[in-house]
């Protein structure tokens, strides 16, 4: 089912066990961006991750979040590299918790994710999450969001978000300093 | 009977034919009396009221129509708050009904919704079911080709003292199941899903008798006393009265109308009436449903029986007389649940059938003319709505609306 065994190069030296790995890479490397693609595979990055249960927070502007499961159902490593939205016209990051109990504040995860195979990555309020910086149009409950997984083999794939409505996910925003100025308080968008 | 499987194999097939299967009988309280002759045990449905198996979200129906009522019952009817543009509604009513679906085939399934934050309490389904259906003006917006001159108000019925806080919605979410937790997170879950696309008009809660403790499989006491329910149609003629036949479909295949009535009941004026005052009224005993023409809840309700100076036994203004169907397009069936409030009792009557304006609004209109129980209840809500057909894993709820 997957013949792909080598063609990644040996970005995951250095990455520890546990469902979320994180690569030592602040950007993607040429490697990385160019590796596979011109070897025989028969299953994407983007074909091995599936997503489960995902969802996204409901905002009129500003900020929100989006969260979901992301399963790696191959035989090899899947790095997402990053993710776009089109719809709603936000720039979107992937987001980390930092601290503990109400003390906890969020910030950018630096490179690539990389899911294991057979592994997990939780995208929960609370915890890793996508993060939409700043909405052009609202995110309307019992509507959806495209957001587009990319991927360090350079296949992506479009996964529909549906919109609900959520009171949680206020985690406090840490060192964007230009992103408090535009949502006011430093909180997640959204009602 | 159509399909109605449960996701868990009924004990049914273990326990072989059910007690409820040997018994049949015609007991009527309010509403239309029973038209198919007695099944045999053979042909009565899977379902075994006392088995608390769990209903599967998928099918050409939706759930918490044909099956026998659970014990608990909750209606919410919810006004859309649509978007300005007129544009925008259509799209609008499409998400929504797609997000109610995905919320009831999650929470019958036993797992909460998206964004829950207490999706445990979803686990114990208690035969969770989940009913969406809609007012002609919110199905309009569909633009589909819907029979909408089913679902026109109704007329107003003389009585009628209806009160605008229990009146007609866009929207209205049927919650039933035997687990008041698992209905109540439901409840919640949905409620809080709707938040910003649908402001709440009334929620409305019901109870009945738990499975395997009622007098009879196919009644309960009313707040009354009354035995409610028997001549229900059942099995086929159930699914007959209530979604059609071949090219008698009611506003859209597979769906069907309901017709929810608040109606109170004056108990300190009934605690006034001796007991053959009471049958009297309604036309059967009190004591154990039977007709006055009869002596066993399953005999017929016989309008012609006279007593020994020639008088009818069943009285021409009592209940079951005027309830009684006069042709078979005025068949329901009748799954209302009982309600006590602030001090005041009634019943939430709500009926399916194909069509209300062959069903319930001529059976009413009787009613409503003379019916001898009118003294002692009021009407003081009423609604109709086109409930929408089932769902598939591959068809969103309300599909059929918006093929193109």
């Amino acid at each position: 089912m997957n013949k792909f065994s080598k063609t990644l190069p040996l970005l995951t030296a250095g990455l520890l066990t546990g469902s979320l790995l994180l690569s030592g890479c602040s950007t993607k490397s040429p490697e990385q961006a160019s590796a596979p693609s011109a070897e025989q595979q028969d299953t994407t990055q983007a074909a091995s991750l599936q997503i489960n249960d995902p969802w996204a927070k409901a905002a009129d502007k500003g900020m929100s979040a989006a969260f979901g499961t992301l399963r790696n159902t191959g035989q090899q490593p899947v790095e997402l590299v990053k993710v776009t939205e089109e719809q709603h016209r936000s720039p979107v990051q992937l987001h980390e918790m930092t601290g503990s109990g109400t003390e906890m504040t969020m910030k950018e995860h630096q490179g690539p994710v990389e899911i294991k195979p057979g592994a997990e990555v939780e995208l929960v309020p609370g915890g890793m999450h996508f993060m939409y910086m700043d909405l052009a149009k609202p995110l309307v409950a019992s509507e959806t969001s495209t957001l587009t997984l990319h991927f360090a083999d350079g296949s992506s794939k479009a996964v529909d978000f549906p919109i609900r409505n959520y009171s949680g996910a206020k985690e406090r925003y840490e060192d964007h300093a230009g992103m408090e100025d535009k949502h006011g308080n430093g909180e997640h968008g959204g009602h | 009977m159509a399909e109605q499987q449960p996701t868990v194999p009924s004990r049914r097939l273990v326990l072989g034919g059910s007690a409820a299967a040997a018994l049949s009988g015609a007991l009527v309280g309010f509403g239309a009396g029973r038209l198919d002759a007695p099944a045999s045990a053979a042909a009565e449905p899977a379902q075994d009221p006392s088995d608390p198996a769990d209903l599967s979200p998928y099918g050409a129906y939706q759930r918490g129509i044909l099956e026998e009522p659970q014990t608990h019952g909750i209606f919410l009817g919810l006004d859309i708050q649509w978007p300005k543009a007129k544009d925008e509604r259509r799209d609008r009513l499409r998400s929504l009904l797609r997000m109610l679906g995905e919320d009831a085939a999650r929470l019958m399934s036993g797992d909460g919704v998206l964004a829950d934050s207490e999706p445990e309490m979803a686990s114990a389904r208690g035969r969770l079911s989940i009913t969406v259906g809609l007012s002609r003006d919110a199905a309009a917006q569909a633009k589909s080709t819907a029979d909408l001159s089913m679902l026109e108000p109704l007329p107003e019925f003389s009585g009628d003292k209806l009160e605008p806080r229990f009146g007609q919605a866009d929207l209205l979410v049927q919650f039933c199941g035997d687990d008041p937790t698992a209905l109540a997170h439901a409840l919640r879950a949905v409620r809080k899903n709707l938040t910003g696309l649908a402001t709440v008009r009334f929620e409305q809660h019901g109870f009945t008798t738990p499975p395997g403790q009622a007098e009879h499989p196919h009644a309960f006491r009313n707040l009354f006393g009354q035995l409610d329910g028997i001549a229900n149609p059942r099995t086929t003629a159930r699914e007959g009265a209530v979604f059609g036949h071949g090219d008698e479909q009611s506003w859209l295949p597979g769906g069907t109308v309901l017709v929810l009535r608040r109606i109170r009941m004056d108990l300190e004026r009934w605690d006034e009436v001796d007991r053959p005052g009471r049958d009297f009224a309604l036309g059967r005993r009190q004591s154990d449903g039977s007709p006055l023409s009869g002596q066993h809840p399953d005999d017929p309700v016989d309008l012609s029986a006279t007593t020994e100076l020639g008088l009818p036994v069943i009285a021409g203004n009592a209940h079951v007389a005027l309830a009684k169907p006069v042709q078979a397009a005025e068949t329901m069936w009748r799954r209302g649940f009982s309600y006590t409030d602030g001090g005041e009792s009634g019943l939430l009557f709500a009926c399916f059938q194909r069509d209300a304006r062959t069903a319930f609004v001529p059976v009413q209109r009787r009613l409503a003319a003379s019916d001898a129980m009118n003294q002692w209840i009021t009407h003081t809500g009423s609604g109709i709505y086109g409930i929408l057909p089932g769902m598939s894993q591959e068809a969103q709820l309300g599909a059929a609306l918006f093929a193109e």
